[in-house]
């Protein structure tokens, strides 16, 4: 995979994420040992391993459509960072409209 | 127009279940206070299983059958990545290389002209949390403030072939749609409460440039070797689209956009423009991902899903006369107008009325069923819905007994009622949940074309209104309009306008 500074700053434009010049010469050959380490994995000859086959579902066996009882509010907010009047809060420019 | 229009259009329809797609949160999220309906499981919380609600999967299949597409038997699930915040996950349950539902069609008609619109896809997924951008008015700093209750609804997305050519056509077709989703309970389809939204993406092309092949815009063959190779015009995607009729103004709206750049020597860039309905405009929002960004892989939390054939068959059994077969019927077999026949078939309950009020109606004037639906869809669309417009109610609302409504629809055909007076009736019927039969008969309705009654009547008016009986006899003949007015007055307004006249004349030039 080419990893090279477009390729971090598309990222960090995906991510919403603002990077200096100097962030971006820093992580981007870090990124690269990354995802080198990952190729590694996906150039591993898998031909010769029996394949499992992935376990499946019957339609019979789905969720039968019956609802039940949610957590609170507070239950739901306790892991948020930052939240308002029951909502969660998130920096402006992060979301899509 | 310079420039061949090319449209595509997603569709996202809520399914009218109970609870969520892939946890058992209810759905029953609206007007609810913010996250007091999420779980570990819709909050994306580690060592939780999604579990695949089974009514939605069938409605999803329901909609893929009612729109003629191959079903897929085993169902596979894939993560779509993305960064925004409004999944707690960090990525939604979606379908991307085996949707659920494929190579479907509708048919979408305008007066007689009908068009087919070919569906690409129609995939099953789970709907994202409701957002709201605030701006702080003192340090306007932007946030935003996200409720998960929404996040997790069953969704599906139904993607058409770019074969729409003009923002019109794309409003019939998610107008057809919507039809089709209610007329199944499939969704309330309502776009203002979000259940249903549209996303038309949009080209513009010179004639000539272009051409379609399997469901894809490419650029056409170069004609000679010295030609360059046509590079097509880049599509945009359209946003926030808040109603059906928004669809149509949106897209026209862009196309005019899109060549006035063209025109200006400027070029178009893919992208994602949001409708504002105040405005009347679209703008920018971002540039688009590309499907790569997305990072797609197969969900290994939900195993492969078998459906069987005769899963499928019993899902298929909830499927009615859609709409389109409906007007079909009605254009070709009770000779309706195709604009009688799409205003009737529009809602399901307004169509299976007509159906029965027909049938009474042709039992009650023994004449043909052209000559009873005729009759049928003037009083169903004329008295009937200004009803219900006025009052907001649904026809499933109305307590009519259609054998009454038959039998008085044949009395005024047959001249024996008054028509005024009896639609009078009729409504005076529906504002007090009244009982027609027993209003109709209790009711002075019948028209009095009896000479000798009338006699009497036009003895007394000519006597009341001496000096107009002396005009229309000194030459002045619209004496006499005022004299026919003073009868249908005494009568009540059950004379026999035209057998009161020749009474009138008979006596004032005897
Ligand atoms: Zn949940």
């Amino acid at each position: 995979m080419k990893v090279d500074k477009d390729f971090i700053k598309h990222i960090a434009n995906l991510a919403k994420i603002r990077l200096s010049k100097e962030q971006i010469d820093k992580f981007t050959p870090q990124m690269k040992t990354i995802l080198d380490s990952a190729d590694v994995l996906q150039n591993f000859d898998s031909e010769k391993i029996p394949q499992k086959r992935y376990n499946t579902l019957e339609f019979e066996q789905l969720r039968d459509d019956k609802p039940a009882a949610s957590q609170s509010q507070e239950e739901a907010l306790r892991n948020a960072p930052y939240n308002e009047k029951g909502f969660v809060k998130v920096p402006g420019g992060v979301i899509d409209n | 127009m310079k420039y061949d229009v090319i449209i595509g259009l997603e569709i996202h329809i809520q399914l009218k279940t109970q609870s969520k797609m892939f946890c058992s949160c209810s759905t029953d999220y609206f007007g609810k206070d913010p996250n007091t309906l999420t779980c570990p499981v819709c909050t994306g919380m580690p060592g939780t299983l999604p579990i695949p609600n089974k009514r939605a999967i069938e409605l999803c299949i329901l909609m893929g059958l009612a729109t003629d597409c191959a079903i897929d038997q085993s169902i596979k699930f894939d993560r779509k990545h993305y960064f925004y915040p409004d999944l707690p996950k960090g990525y939604q349950i979606s379908q991307y290389d085996e949707p659920l539902c494929k190579n479907g069609y509708v048919m979408i008609r305008e007066d007689d002209r009908t068009e087919k619109i070919e569906i690409e896809r129609i995939h099953q997924e789970e709907d994202v949390a409701k957002s709201h951008h605030i701006v702080d008015p003192t340090t306007g700093l932007e946030y935003s403030l996200i409720d998960y209750n929404k996040a997790g609804i069953p969704l599906m997305e139904i993607v058409s072939k770019p074969v729409i050519r003009s923002a019109a056509d794309a409003r019939l077709y998610a107008a057809r749609i919507r039809q089709i989703a209610r007329y199944l309970d499939i969704s309330d389809a309502d776009m203002e409460k979000g259940q249903m939204r549209c996303e038309p993406n949009v080209s513009i092309q010179l004639p000539g440039t272009w051409k379609y092949n399997d469901g894809k815009i490419l650029p056409a063959e170069k004609s000679n070797k010295s030609d360059k190779a046509a590079k097509l015009n880049p599509k945009v995607e359209i946003k926030n689209i808040g109603s059906i009729t928004a669809v149509e103004k949106s897209i026209d709206y862009e196309i005019e956009w899109m060549s006035r750049e063209l025109e200006n020597g400027n070029e178009l860039e893919q992208q994602t423009r949001g409708w504002n309905a105040h405005t009347g405009e679209t703008e920018f929002q971002r540039t688009k991902e590309s499907a790569e960004d997305y990072r797609y892989f197969k969900e290994p939390d939900i195993p492969i899903i078998n459906v069987s054939t005769s899963n499928v068959d019993t899902i298929g059994e909830q499927l009615v006369k859609l709409p389109s077969e409906r007007e079909n019927n009605y254009i070709e077999k009770l000779s309706l107008t195709p604009y009688d026949a799409c205003v009737i078939a529009d809602d399901r309950a307004n169509s299976e009325f007509f159906d029965e009020l027909v049938s009474k109606v042709s039992e009650e004037i023994s004449g043909d069923l052209s000559e009873a639906a005729k009759l049928s869809a003037n009083w169903l669309t004329g008295i009937i819905f200004a009803y219900m417009n006025d009052s907001g109610k649904k026809i499933t609302d109305i307590n009519l007994r259609l054998e009454d409504l038959a039998h008085i629809i044949a009395e005024v055909q047959a001249g024996k009622a008054n028509n005024q007076k009896a639609k009078k009736l009729v409504r005076k019927a529906l504002e007090t949940d009244g009982n027609l039969g027993e209003l109709y008969e209790s009711a002075n309705t019948q028209v009095i074309s009896d000479v000798d009654e009338l006699e009497t009547i036009a003895k007394k008016v000519i006597n009341a209104n001496e000096k107009a009986a002396q005009d229309f006899k000194s030459g002045k003949q619209n004496a006499i309009g005022f004299l026919i007015g003073q009868i249908m007055k005494e009568s009540k307004g059950n004379a026999d306008p035209n057998k009161a006249r020749e009474v009138l004349i008979k006596l004032l030039e005897s």
